[in-house]
C-alpha cells in the first residue's frame, strides 16, 4: 500500500502564523466553561452547570427502557411458567448459556414445558438474542438488574424458580389469537 | 415388500422428454416425480414415499404437462415419450402455493412445541414455496391433541395433514391395517381402525414417514429438538438382519435411532425393538477397570489380567478357555482370536451370545446377535458352542476363563480359579471376575458387523465411550503386549485390513469412507 | 543585654522576624498553595472540560469539594515503594529531587509579600515610607534582587538533568537533556525581558520595584509603556516554559518519553511534582511583583498599620492565586509544542523580540521620560 502524505500548509501571514488570536480564542472557550461550571458547582447548583459526569455511587443514571439486565421468566395467568421449552433461546444463544430440559405438561392445552431451565449468567453475553428468539414472550431481560457478584461459579447459574421469582403476568398474544385460541367461542 | 414398485416386465425402452425446457432421457416406467429427482429438479410432495405406493392425495407435486388442461400429480403419472413438463411455470408455482395454503388452513402452526420442527416437510415447503402470511384469521377446526395410539405412538390429530403415509406403512410394511381415516372434508381425521391399536412391530416407522409432527414417538417425544441432534451412520445391533441406521445423539447421549435407506438390507424401515436397543448403551455400564471388585487403573488391571492368563496358560493351556461373543465387532473378534491362538495357545475358544427370539419374514431375525456370521467367519471351524462351554464348566475342564463381550447364560462360573471378564455392563460375570475390563459398545466404536446375508457393514463412533471403556481390539492389543506380543494396532481400520487379508471370506470387504457426525441443523428437512 | 536581644534591630529580633516570615510565607503560603495546586489543577481542568474532577477526599462528613485530595496524594506518595533502578547512580539519584525542590523555595526569599510592618506603631495609620522602625515583609532584602532569583532558578536545571542522567534510562536522559536545553534557552529571554523593566525601575530590588508602582492598576509596571506591556507577555511565556509544564512539557512528554523522572516513584517523585508547582507559585509571585504592583492596594494605607499589612498580604495572595489559575488555564487549553518548535520559538522569535524590546525600553526611557 502506497503511503499517502497529506501536506497541511501553515496559514499565510504572520498574524495567523503567530497563533496569538487563536490562542486567545482557545483560552476564552476554556475560561468560559470554567466560569459557567465552577461558581455554580461551588454553590452546590450543579444541575445548572454544563457538567455531564455523575458522582457515581451516590448518583446513578437511570437506565434506558431497553436496557438488558438479568433474565426472568414470565408467567401465565395461573402463575405457571409461560415457557413451552421450544429451545429457540438455547438455539439462538451464541454463548450456550441456556440449558433446558423439557417435559410433558399434564395440561393438554400447554403440552410442553421446561422441567429444568438454567441460565449461566457468567457465560451470558447479554446480547438479548434469547428474547428476540422467544416466540411466546416467556423470557425477558427487562429487570434492570446486573448479574450479581458471587464467589462461586455455581451461584451465577440461575434456575427456573429464581428466574420465575422476578416474573410477572404476560398478556402477550400469539399468532394474533392469544395462547388458548381453541377456547375462543 | 408390497411398497416396492417393480419396473414393468419386458424390454425397457427409453423415453425422450423435456423438463423445464431441457431435453432428458429416462427409462420407461418411472413416474414424473422420480424422473425430476433423477435430474435434480425439486418437486415438493407430502404423500409420496419411495418405499410406499402412491395414492396422490396431497396434490402438492402437481406439474404442468403440455397439452393437459389441468396440472397433473407427478408422483402418479408415468413418463411418456415426447412429454413436455413444466415444474416452475407461474401456474405451477401458484397451484403449489394454493395447495400449501389449503394444507395449512387448519394446521395449528404450533412449531415451537412440535417435535417435528426443524425436520418438518410442511415447514420446509412453506419456507421454500410460500412464505406468506396466513389469510385465514378465523378459528381453525379443532381436533384431539394427545391421542394415545399404541405402545409407542402419540397422535396429534390437528397437526395431521392427511397424507396417509402412516396408513400405508401399516398396510404395506407391517401388513396390519391398524390405521384408517375417518370422516370427510376438513373434519377428516386419522385414527386407529375399530377395535385395534397401533401395536404392530413396525409402528415407529409411521413417525419417520409422518411429514409433520402428527405422530410422535413416546420414547423421543419432547426430549430434544431435531436440530440439536447429530447423525452418525451405523448398523442396528438388535438382530442378525443388520438394518442400516442413523444414530441421533446430542452431547454424548443417544436420543433415537432411525432407519437409513439401504435397498439391499432394510429398504427404508426398521423394527420398533431395534429402535430401542440404544437404551442399553446408557444403562448399567461398567465404567472403570475392576480388580477383585474394586476400581483400578487400566495398567494395574491389564497387568493383573495378563498375570492370571499367563499363569493359567503356563500351567496347562487346555484348562484355559476364551469366550467370544457374537455381539462383538469383526475387529474385536479378530483381535481376540489372534490373542487366543498366538499368546494364550488355547484350543478352547467358545462362541456365546444372546439367545434366539421371535422373528418374522419382514425384517426381524430369530438370531438376536448382530455379528454371528462375522464371528463364524473369523473364528473358523474350531469354534466351540455355548453348549460346549456350559458342559466344560460343569465338568470342571476349565479352570481359567477369558470372557469377552456380552453373553447370557454362560453357565456357572463358580468352579473357575481365575476369571477375566471384558464386558460393557455390570452383572454376574463382573461380580464373579478377578479382573473386569470395561468394553466400549457398538455406538461408541468404529468397526463392522457382518449380517445374516454376509454383508460387512460399518459402524461409526457416535458418542465417546462411557467412563474409561475402550474398544475390544485395543484391549486385546494391550493384553497381547502384556503377554509378550509384538503386534500393536493403532486403529480399527488396521485390524479390519489385517482381518480381510487373513480371512478369505472377508477378502472383498470394504472399510468405506470415514464418516463424521453431522448436525441435523445443517442437514435440511429429512422428511 | 539579654533583655535587649529581641529588641528592634537587635540580632534576636532579626532572626525571629526572619523565621516567622519564612514560616508564614514559605511554609504556610507557598508550600500550601503549591500543594493545593496539585488538587486545583485536576479540579479546574475538570471544570473546564465539563467534568466533576476529584471530589472524594474527606474527613468524615467534611468534604469541602475534595480539597483534601492533596493530603491523600501526599500520604499515598509516602507509602509507595521508593524504587531505585539497580544500575542508577544512587547518590545523584537521591540528590536530583532535592535540587529540583530547593531552588523554587530559595528564590521566594526576595519576594515582598506585604506592606512593611511598622514596629511599635501597628495601631496607627502610617503613610508609606514614613515608618521609623519598619519590618519589611520580605525574607531577604537583597540589592541583587531579581538576579538572585535567576541565579537560583537556574539551579533547578541540575535537578532535571541529574535526574535524567542518574536514572540509567535512555528516555530519562533524553528528558533531562531536553529540560536543560529548554530552560537555558528561555532564561535568556527571561533575562532580556526583565532588563526592560530594570531600565524603567532603575533598581534590581523587588521591594523597591513594588514601592515604585502605585496601588492603582494604571500605576503598575505592566502599563508603564509599550515595551513594558510587551515585556510582561514575553516574561509570562518564558516563565511558563521554565516550569516545564504543558504546552511546554517537552522534557516530560507523557506520550513519548515520559521524561527525566520516569524512574522516580513515591516521595522522590512527589518532590519533583511539588517543585513543579512551587515554580508555578514562584514565577507567579515574581510576575505580580514586577508587573502587577505586588501587594499594593488602593486605600489600604489609610487603615491602621496592622490592617494594612493584613489586607496587603491578602491582596498579594489573591493576585498570585489568580496568576496560578491563569497558568493552569493555559496548561489545560493549549496543545504541546514539539521540541524543535520550542527551540525555534525561543531563539528565533522570543529572543530577538525581547532584545528589540530592551532597545525600545531604553529609547522609551530616554524620550518619553
Amino acid at each position: 500500500m502506497a503511503t499517502v502524505v497529506k501536506i497541511v500548509n501553515r496559514p499565510a501571514g504572520w498574524k495567523r502564523r503567530s497563533y496569538l488570536w487563536g490562542t486567545m480564542q482557545g483560552l476564552g472557550v476554556t475560561f468560559g466553561h470554567l466560569m459557567r461550571n465552577w461558581p455554580r458547582n461551588l454553590l452546590g447548583r450543579r444541575a445548572q452547570s454544563d457538567i455531564v459526569t455523575l458522582a457515581y455511587p451516590e448518583e446513578k443514571r437511570p437506565y434506558p427502557p431497553r436496557n438488558r439486565g438479568l433474565h426472568r421468566l414470565m408467567k401465565r395467568a395461573d402463575g405457571q411458567v409461560r415457557c413451552v421449552a421450544c429451545m429457540m433461546c438455547p438455539t439462538a444463544c451464541p454463548a450456550h448459556c441456556i440449558s433446558i430440559v423439557p417435559e410433558e405438561s399434564e395440561d393438554p392445552r400447554i403440552e410442553k414445558r421446561p422441567r429444568v431451565f438454567q441460565i449461566d449468567e457468567l457465560r451470558c453475553v447479554v446480547c438479548g438474542l434469547c428474547v428476540e428468539a422467544c416466540p411466546c414472550d416467556a423470557i425477558r431481560m427487562d429487570t434492570g438488574i446486573h448479574a450479581p457478584p458471587s464467589t462461586r461459579r455455581a451461584d451465577a447459574i440461575l434456575d427456573k424458580e429464581e428466574l420465575l421469582s422476578r416474573g410477572e403476568l404476560s398478556v402477550a398474544v400469539q399468532a394474533g389469537e392469544g395462547l388458548f385460541w381453541r377456547e375462543r367461542k | 415388500m408390497a411398497g416396492d414398485r417393480q419396473a414393468p416386465p419386458g424390454p425397457r425402452a427409453n423415453v425422450k422428454m423435456v423438463i423445464d425446457g431441457q431435453p432428458h432421457e429416462f427409462p420407461a416406467g418411472l413416474t414424473i416425480l422420480e424422473a425430476c429427482q433423477r435430474v435434480g429438479i425439486v418437486v415438493p410432495f407430502f404423500c409420496w414415499h419411495p418405499g410406499l405406493s402412491a395414492p396422490a392425495v396431497c396434490r402438492q407435486c402437481l406439474v404442468e404437462i403440455k397439452g393437459f388442461p389441468k396440472p397433473i400429480p407427478s408422483c402418479y403419472t408415468p413418463v411418456a415419450d415426447k412429454m413436455e413438463i413444466s415444474t416452475n411455470s407461474p401456474k405451477v408455482l401458484d397451484v403449489r402455493r394454493q395447495m400449501l395454503e389449503f394444507t395449512l388452513l387448519n394446521h395449528p402452526i404450533d412449531c415451537p412445541i412440535c417435535d417435528k420442527a426443524g425436520e418438518c416437510m410442511l415447514q420446509k415447503h412453506y419456507f421454500d414455496w410460500d412464505a406468506r402470511f396466513a389469510r385465514n384469521d378465523g378459528s381453525k377446526v379443532r381436533k384431539a391433541k394427545v391421542v394415545d395410539l399404541g405402545r409407542h405412538i402419540v397422535l396429534d390429530q390437528e397437526r395431521c395433514i392427511l397424507c396417509t403415509r402412516c396408513i400405508r406403512v401399516c398396510n404395506e410394511v407391517a401388513r396390519q391395517a391398524d390405521l384408517v381415516m375417518a370422516f370427510r372434508g376438513d373434519r377428516q381425521l386419522l385414527t386407529v381402525a375399530p377395535g385395534r391399536r397401533l401395536d404392530n412391530p413396525y409402528s415407529l416407522n409411521t413417525v419417520d414417514v409422518c411429514p409433520v409432527g402428527a405422530l410422535t414417538a413416546k420414547d423421543f417425544r419432547f426430549s430434544m429438538r431435531a436440530w440439536e441432534l447429530w447423525a452418525t451412520p451405523s448398523v442396528c445391533p438388535g438382530c442378525a438382519t443388520g438394518c442400516n441406521i442413523e444414530i441421533h445423539s446430542a452431547r454424548d447421549v443417544i436420543r433415537r435411532l432411525i432407519p437409513r435407506p439401504n435397498p439391499a438390507v432394510n429398504k427404508y424401515w426398521m423394527c420398533d425393538e431395534g429402535r430401542l436397543t440404544y437404551r442399553r448403551v446408557h444403562q448399567d455400564r461398567l465404567v472403570a477397570p475392576m480388580v477383585a471388585g474394586a476400581p483400578a487403573s487400566w495398567d494395574a488391571a491389564l497387568g493383573e489380567a495378563a498375570r492370571l492368563l499367563a499363569s493359567a496358560r503356563d500351567k496347562s493351556p487346555s484348562t484355559l478357555g476364551v469366550v467370544l461373543s457374537t455381539q462383538m465387532t469383526n475387529e474385536d473378534l479378530f483381535a481376540f482370536t489372534r490373542l487366543a491362538a498366538e499368546h494364550l495357545r488355547t484350543e478352547r475358544v467358545y462362541l456365546a451370545g444372546a439367545p434366539e427370539g421371535w422373528c418374522d419374514d419382514i425384517l426381524v431375525s430369530a438370531d438376536k446377535n448382530p455379528n454371528t456370521t462375522g464371528a463364524k467367519l473369523i473364528g473358523g471351524l474350531t469354534l466351540r458352542t455355548a453348549t460346549d462351554l456350559k458342559q466344560d464348566l460343569e465338568t470342571g475342564v476349565l479352570t481359567a476363563l477369558l470372557l469377552v463381550g456380552e453373553a447370557d447364560a454362560v453357565g456357572s462360573l463358580g468352579s473357575l480359579q481365575s476369571l477375566v471378564v471384558l464386558t460393557s455392563h455390570q452383572g454376574a460375570p463382573v461380580a464373579a471376575a478377578q479382573v473386569a475390563l470395561p468394553l466400549a459398545m457398538w455406538a461408541e466404536v468404529d468397526g463392522s458387523f457382518t449380517n445374516r446375508q454376509g454383508k460387512v457393514q460399518r459402524l461409526h463412533a457416535a458418542i465417546t465411550p462411557a467412563g474409561q471403556a475402550r474398544p475390544g481390539w485395543a484391549i486385546a492389543a494391550r493384553l497381547g503386549q502384556a503377554l509378550g506380543a509384538a503386534w500393536r494396532y493403532a486403529n480399527a481400520k488396521q485390524v479390519f485390513s489385517e482381518a480381510c487379508e487373513k480371512i478369505m471370506l472377508m477378502s472383498g470387504a470394504d472399510w468405506g469412507k470415514p464418516e463424521i457426525p453431522v448436525q441435523l441443523r445443517f442437514a435440511n428437512s429429512r422428511g | 543585654m539579654s533583655g535587649q536581644f529581641f529588641w528592634y534591630g537587635q540580632p534576636g529580633f532579626v532572626v525571629a522576624a526572619a523565621l516567622s516570615k519564612i514560616l508564614v510565607f514559605v511554609v504556610l503560603f507557598a508550600l500550601g498553595l503549591a500543594s493545593l495546586l496539585t488538587w486545583l489543577e485536576r479540579r479546574q481542568s475538570a471544570m473546564m472540560q465539563d467534568r466533576l474532577g476529584p471530589n472524594r477526599a474527606n474527613l468524615g462528613r467534611w468534604r469541602a469539594w475534595g480539597i483534601l485530595h492533596f493530603v491523600a496524594d501526599a500520604l499515598k506518595m509516602m507509602f509507595k515503594e521508593d524504587f531505585i533502578p539497580p544500575k542508577a547512580n544512587r547518590f545523584l539519584f537521591a540528590l536530583a529531587p532535592i535540587l529540583a525542590l530547593a531552588p523554587p523555595l530559595i528564590v521566594l526569599a526576595i519576594i515582598p509579600f506585604g506592606a512593611p510592618l511598622c514596629w511599635g506603631q501597628m495601631q496607627e495609620t502610617v503613610p508609606l515610607g514614613t515608618c521609623v522602625r519598619p519590618v519589611d515583609l520580605q525574607i531577604a532584602r537583597l540589592d541583587v534582587g531579581v538576579l538572585f532569583y535567576f541565579a537560583f532558578a537556574s539551579l533547578s536545571i541540575y535537578g532535571a538533568t541529574l535526574a535524567g542522567w542518574a536514572s540509567y534510562n535512555k528516555w530519562a536522559l533524553m528528558g533531562g537533556m531536553r529540560a536543560a536545553s529548554q530552560m537555558i534557552s528561555y532564561e535568556v529571554t527571561m533575562g532580556m525581558t526583565v532588563l526592560a523593566m530594570f531600565i524603567s525601575y532603575g533598581t534590581l530590588e523587588p521591594g523597591a520595584m513594588v514601592a515604585q508602582q502605585g496601588p492603582a492598576p494604571w500605576q503598575w509596571g505592566i502599563v508603564r509603556g509599550v515595551p513594558h506591556f510587551i515585556a510582561f507577555f514575553l516574561f509570562l511565556t518564558a516563565a511558563m516554559v521554565e516550569t516545564k509544564r504543558t504546552p511546554f512539557d517537552v522534557p516530560e512528554g507523557e506520550s513519548e518519553i515520559v521524561g527525566y523522572f520516569v524512574e522516580y516513584s513515591g516521595l522522590r517523585f512527589g518532590m519533583f511534582y511539588l517543585g513543579e508547582f512551587l515554580e508555578v507559585v514562584g514565577s507567579s509571585a515574581l510576575m505580580v511583583t514586577i508587573f502587577l504592583g505586588g501587594w499594593q492596594i488602593w486605600g489600604a494605607s489609610l487603615l491602621p498599620n496592622w490592617a494594612h499589612v493584613l489586607v496587603s498580604m491578602l491582596v498579594w495572595g489573591a493576585k498570585v492565586f489568580l496568576f496560578c489559575v491563569l497558568q493552569l488555564l493555559v496548561r489545560w487549553t493549549l496543545p504541546r509544542f514539539r521540541a524543535d518548535q520550542l527551540m525555534r520559538l525561543g531563539w528565533q522569535r522570543l529572543l530577538p523580540v525581547s532584545i528589540a524590546n530592551v532597545v525600545l525600553a531604553a529609547c522609551w526611557q530616554m524620550w518619553i521620560h
